[in-house]
């Protein structure tokens, strides 16, 4: 029993060494000097042999030999790249459940509520020198549940990851998947409305048409009892209508996903029946043909680089969308809608060079500040400036070459991933493996069913994958 | 004030002065019988015990009289009209509670149906009617209104299996949906649901698993629902109150039995158990609850260690499972090794009662629809050797829940007047080789039967054999004749109590059968209840308006 206990003692030990490893991150230093470094501003050009000094969560200064206090952590980055945390404007990471699909019109539901902070994901991510998300419902209805902008602090409480200021968002959808193109006729069972693209418009213009009755009955609602007027019961508070309310007062912004260029008309032409913006078209794989239609309304555009022909709608897709887009005035992003995706999405930019003569600052525009101006945050995040936030990355060559690493990524001026310290760390957790086996819970029991084979998750654009509208 | 908002208040008081006509109608019709007076007072003797309430006494007596705990102490003696029981080197705990199952309800119906306004369908055959109202605005699984003691029934199979390890309450609960329904603290005996019913309702439960095949499919939307419903009945509750002020020229709000049990919810009148197990379940059912100042509990809790800080300080209590997760697929060589946190997990899961205690955290323990009863007690030594106390250990099984629950004034402890709900061992309860020996609930003796050791051979039963019965003062002996092919048992009695064949009879792993007997000059009904061993049977028998009795067999024959 003794040695029991003394053992079970040591595994507690470890066990906590293992959850709480990340405290060796969170023991970072206010205050950060990585120096010589080749430093791409994305606003300020490419910066040579320059220093960049991270102070209390912000980048405090940018420039040749700066100095630091004596307690500041001091990285030498001769030969490497710095840039600005890359954003992923269209990611479903973490979130335990992406679709609510039950209905057309699901914008009382809140991606906030389903955050997963342990997934490794966001991890992985992070070692694609990813700093920040724009978490997203699925595409499985018309108008879809709210969004979160996070900033990827992986390890910590689900209330860190939210970007503070970012503007609220909503996912709208149009096309194949809203109409079930690919889900089986049943007998017996009524196919959810809409069915057509025509449905789809219906759909979205009943339901702000019912907004604006809503806001409607609460400004009467309100007009009657400053009026003084007694005995006045309230209308119903109805978390469905209020977000489309919020967009109709221009306080929300609208991501819609979309392919074809008549959809993407027919929503341009319904925002501005309604006066209000679509923020940003995402997927948009023919944007360029209504390139300066989305321009002129003031829309973004976040696109794949080349990833098309996966269903009857991305069929028309070109590797040059990006730099038609681009050079049409669109602000344009390249998002990855993939958890493996996230990881690599400076090759995705660098593509844009290839196929369409970007430049390298255009380029990186595409992972960094576009996205930051779609999601209103490009105060914050987006390019290396002094009083921006220190969510940047070291790479170890340049961040547009397929032969580029991260070594270590900066949230807020710490570090949550370090490729050093990652390698450092698998042998404790080697260790702690082995003893955790020998725990009794842990331990096969002699009879038993077969392991279950590992559930992978899609590859690939999860909006594709109609299978996971009913599955978390 | 509406009138939803007393309703409970109402059923209870009915429901208790129900119950006391019945205890009237009991006394009247049946009390004057001899036998019965002496079940309804025992004094339990030279026993340790454990009060939980205050300090343990090392050697006392406990007089249990009327269902009630009448007194206890070192220098209580035993009344004269007391059956006594020396429980010379037992202990004496207060009954055990589990504090989240689905106990004394109706098998859950084969097929439930996804959508529609029946009622508490989603836990009943599709025959019965449906207490939780046809007239409810909400689909099955989202209709608070739903009251588990409705469907409550007694003599339910599972029940024996708790007692056998020293349960002797439990709270029950609808088996699904979001808004789960009201549940209610039973004591697991009692001839009807009235009699098992300690209060109702205790709590309003919430899962979080989406509904199938209708809104809300996914959990963001399962918290949209919540949040919908919990502000239409505060709307709900400010629209009746202006239309109850005034009436005339106000349109009148339309009736939701839905919305309405809301309001004490609300208003954080109600208890609000929210079943969450990991870190991030438990996160999510906190912010709902701080975002609508909810009274909540926390059910399930596996890891809720890792937020113990968080849980005392918004003074949540965790209604924690002892259902502890263990490896459970065979070691295969081409299998991928498991993932690391899920080896973190199963440790961990052990350590999550000490972590709640050092933080400060109020927990009672639940058995979590552990397959095999006998492996509750075991577990919680687990829960002790990862850090948890031992007293403590007694406590969350104990008055912990029983404050939490709000009933640690008729139960919990063993104090004067508190339900005689006892649990007595041999050894330590928590101890590897304890045992259970007796077990009192309301006051009365209840039957154990202990699992039969080892697989017992065919044919064991068929045979004749020596019986004899002992019935409090006198004891008969009769001859019992038994053949039994395959399960089915047949068989005959003869002797002191007539002749009759056995009917409604069960063989293995216990056998069980009734036959009439002719007793006190007319003819009853016996149940003989009790396991063999060799060529030994011992068990209990009951004769209708007598006290249990017990009796032994042994083989003097057997068919070759």
């Amino acid at each position: 029993m003794k040695t029991l206990r003394v053992f079970l003692t040591v595994i507690i030990t470890i066990v906590a060494a293992g959850r709480y490893s990340r405290d060796a991150f969170s023991q970072n230093p206010s205050e950060t000097l990585i120096r010589n470094a080749t430093v791409l501003t994305v606003t300020h050009g490419t910066l040579q042999n320059t220093d960049v000094l991270l102070r209390n969560g912000k980048i405090a200064g940018l420039g040749k030999n700066l100095n630091a206090s004596t307690n500041a952590r001091i990285i030498d980055a001769s030969g490497k790249f710095v840039m600005p945390g890359i954003i992923d404007c269209h990611s479903h990471s973490m979130l335990d459940t992406i679709n609510e699909g039950t209905l057309a019109v699901t914008s009382m539901v809140r991606t906030r509520d389903v955050l997963n902070v342990t997934d490794v994901d966001l991890y992985r991510e992070l070692a694609g020198g990813v700093t920040t998300l724009n978490l997203l419902h699925g595409s499985a209805n018309p108008i879809g549940g709210l969004n979160t902008v996070v900033k990827i602090k992986y390890g910590r409480p689900a209330e860190e990851f939210i970007f503070p200021g970012a503007m609220p968002g909503i996912k709208f959808a149009l096309g194949e998947n809203v109409k079930r193109s690919s889900s089986p006729n049943q007998p017996g069972i009524t196919r959810r409305y809409p069915n057509t693209r025509m449905g789809v418009e219906e759909t979205i213009r009943d339901a702000f048409t019912r907004a604006r009755d809503y806001k409607r009955a609460w400004d009467e609602y309100r007009a009657a009892s400053a009026r003084g007027e007694k005995n006045l019961i309230p209308p119903r508070r109805d978390l469905q209508l209020e977000p489309l309310v919020e967009i109709l007062e221009g306080k929300r912004y609208v991501h819609a996903h979309c392919y074809v260029a008549s959809e993407i008309l027919m929503l341009i032409d319904l925002a501005n029946e309604f006066g209000f913006k679509v923020r940003t078209f995402q997927h948009v794989l023919e944007g360029y043909k209504v390139a300066k239609e989305i321009a002129q309304h003031g829309a973004g555009a976040s696109t794949f680089a080349d990833s098309w022909a996966y269903k009857i709608e991305a069929y028309d897709a070109i590797a040059y969308n990006t730099a038609i887009m681009t050079r049409a005035g669109i602000v344009v992003s390249v998002n990855s809608d993939s958890d493996e995706r996230a990881r690599r999405l400076n090759i995705d930019a660098a593509k844009a060079m290839h196929f369409g003569d970007l430049t390298e600052e255009q380029a990186l525009k595409l992972i960094t500040l576009n996205p930051a101006i779609q999601l209103g945050i490009q105060d914050r995040v987006g390019s290396l400036e002094v009083g921006k936030d220190a969510d940047v990355a070291i790479w170890n060559g340049h961040p547009l070459s397929v032969y580029s690493r991260v070594d270590t990524t900066f949230v807020d001026g710490e570090i949550f991933f370090d490729r050093q310290q990652d390698l450092s760390r698998r042998a404790d957790l080697a260790r702690e493996r082995a003893s955790l086996e020998q725990v009794e819970a842990n331990k096969p029991p002699a009879q038993g069913q077969s392991p279950q084979a590992p559930r992978r998750r899609p590859r690939g654009h999860e909006d594709d994958d109609l299978e996971q509208v009913d599955q978390p | 004030m509406g009138f939803w908002l007393t309703m409970p208040k109402v059923r209870l008081r009915l429901f208790v002065t129900f119950s006391a006509l019945l205890l009237v109608a009991n006394q009247s019709l049946f009390f004057t019988h001899a036998q019965r007076s002496g079940i309804d007072v025992y004094a339990i003797t030279n026993a340790r015990i454990v009060t939980v309430s205050g300090s343990t006494i090392d050697k006392g007596t406990i007089v249990v009289r009327n269902g009630l705990i009448a007194a206890v102490g070192s220098n209580v003696s035993a009344p004269p009209d007391a059956r006594v029981i020396d429980a010379t080197g037992l202990t004496v705990y207060p009954g055990l509670i589990d504090s989240y199952t689905n106990f004394a309800l109706p098998e859950p119906s084969p097929t439930p149906s996804p959508v529609g306004g029946g009622g508490a369908a989603f836990f009943l055959a599709a025959t019965r009617p449906s207490p939780g109202g046809p007239n409810s605005t909400q689909p099955a699984g989202l209709q608070p209104e739903v009251m588990v003691e409705d469907v409550i029934r007694s003599g339910t199979s599972e029940l024996e299996a708790s007692r056998n390890v020293g349960i002797t309450s439990a709270l029950t609960l609808p088996r699904t949906g979001i808004w789960m329904g009201q549940s209610a603290l039973i004591n697991l005996a009692g001839e009807t649901p009235q009699q098992m019913i300690v209060r109702s309702p205790v709590a309003m439960h919430i899962g979080f698993t989406p509904l199938r095949g209708t809104y809300p499919g996914s959990l963001m939307g399962v918290f949209a629902t919540l949040r919908q419903m919990m502000l239409d009945a505060q709307r709900y509750r400010d629209s009746m109150q202006i239309y109850e002020r005034n009436p005339n020229g106000v349109r009148r709000p339309e009736l939701d039995r839905s919305l309405a049990a809301l309001a004490p919810v609300i208003e954080g009148k109600m208890l609000v158990v929210m079943y969450a197990n990991t870190e991030r379940e438990i996160d999510r059912a906190l912010d709902l609850a701080a975002e609508f100042k909810l009274k909540t509990i926390i059910a399930g809790g596996r890891e809720s260690g890792r937020l113990a800080n968080r849980l005392a300080q918004m003074k949540v209590p965790v209604l924690l499972s002892l259902n502890l997760p263990h490896r459970t697929t065979a070691a295969l060589p081409e299998a991928d090794p498991e993932p690391l946190r899920v080896l973190r997990e199963r440790v961990e899961a052990q350590q999550t009662a000490g972590k709640l205690a050092k933080a400060g955290v109020r927990f009672g323990f639940q058995s979590g629809s552990l397959a095999n009863m006998s492996d509750l007690l075991p577990n919680v030594a687990k829960t002790i050797e990862a850090g948890l106390s031992s007293e403590d250990a007694v406590r969350a099984f104990t008055l912990w829940p029983a404050e939490i629950l709000g009933v640690s004034n008729q139960l919990g402890s063993i104090d004067k007047g508190k339900i005689a709900n006892l649990t007595i061992t041999r050894g330590d309860l928590f101890e590897r080789n304890s045992r259970v020996a007796h077990v009192f609930i309301d006051g009365r003796e209840i039957d154990l039967r202990p699992e039969a050791a080892g697989p017992t051979p065919r044919n064991t039963l068929s045979g004749t054999w020596t019986t004899t019965i002992n019935l409090g003062a006198d004891s008969k002996t009769i001859t019992l004749n038994l053949q039994q092919e395959g399960d089915r048992l047949r068989g005959s009695i003869e002797g002191t109590l007539g002749s009759a064949e056995i009917a409604n009879a069960s063989s293995l792993p216990e056998f069980r059968f009734s036959v009439p007997v002719n007793i006190d000059g007319q003819t009853k009904e016996a149940t003989f209840s009790g396991t063999a061993a060799g060529n030994e049977l011992r068990g209990t028998i009951n004769i209708e308006g007598r006290a249990p009795g017990s009796f032994t067999a042994t083989r003097t024959s057997q068919p070759n």
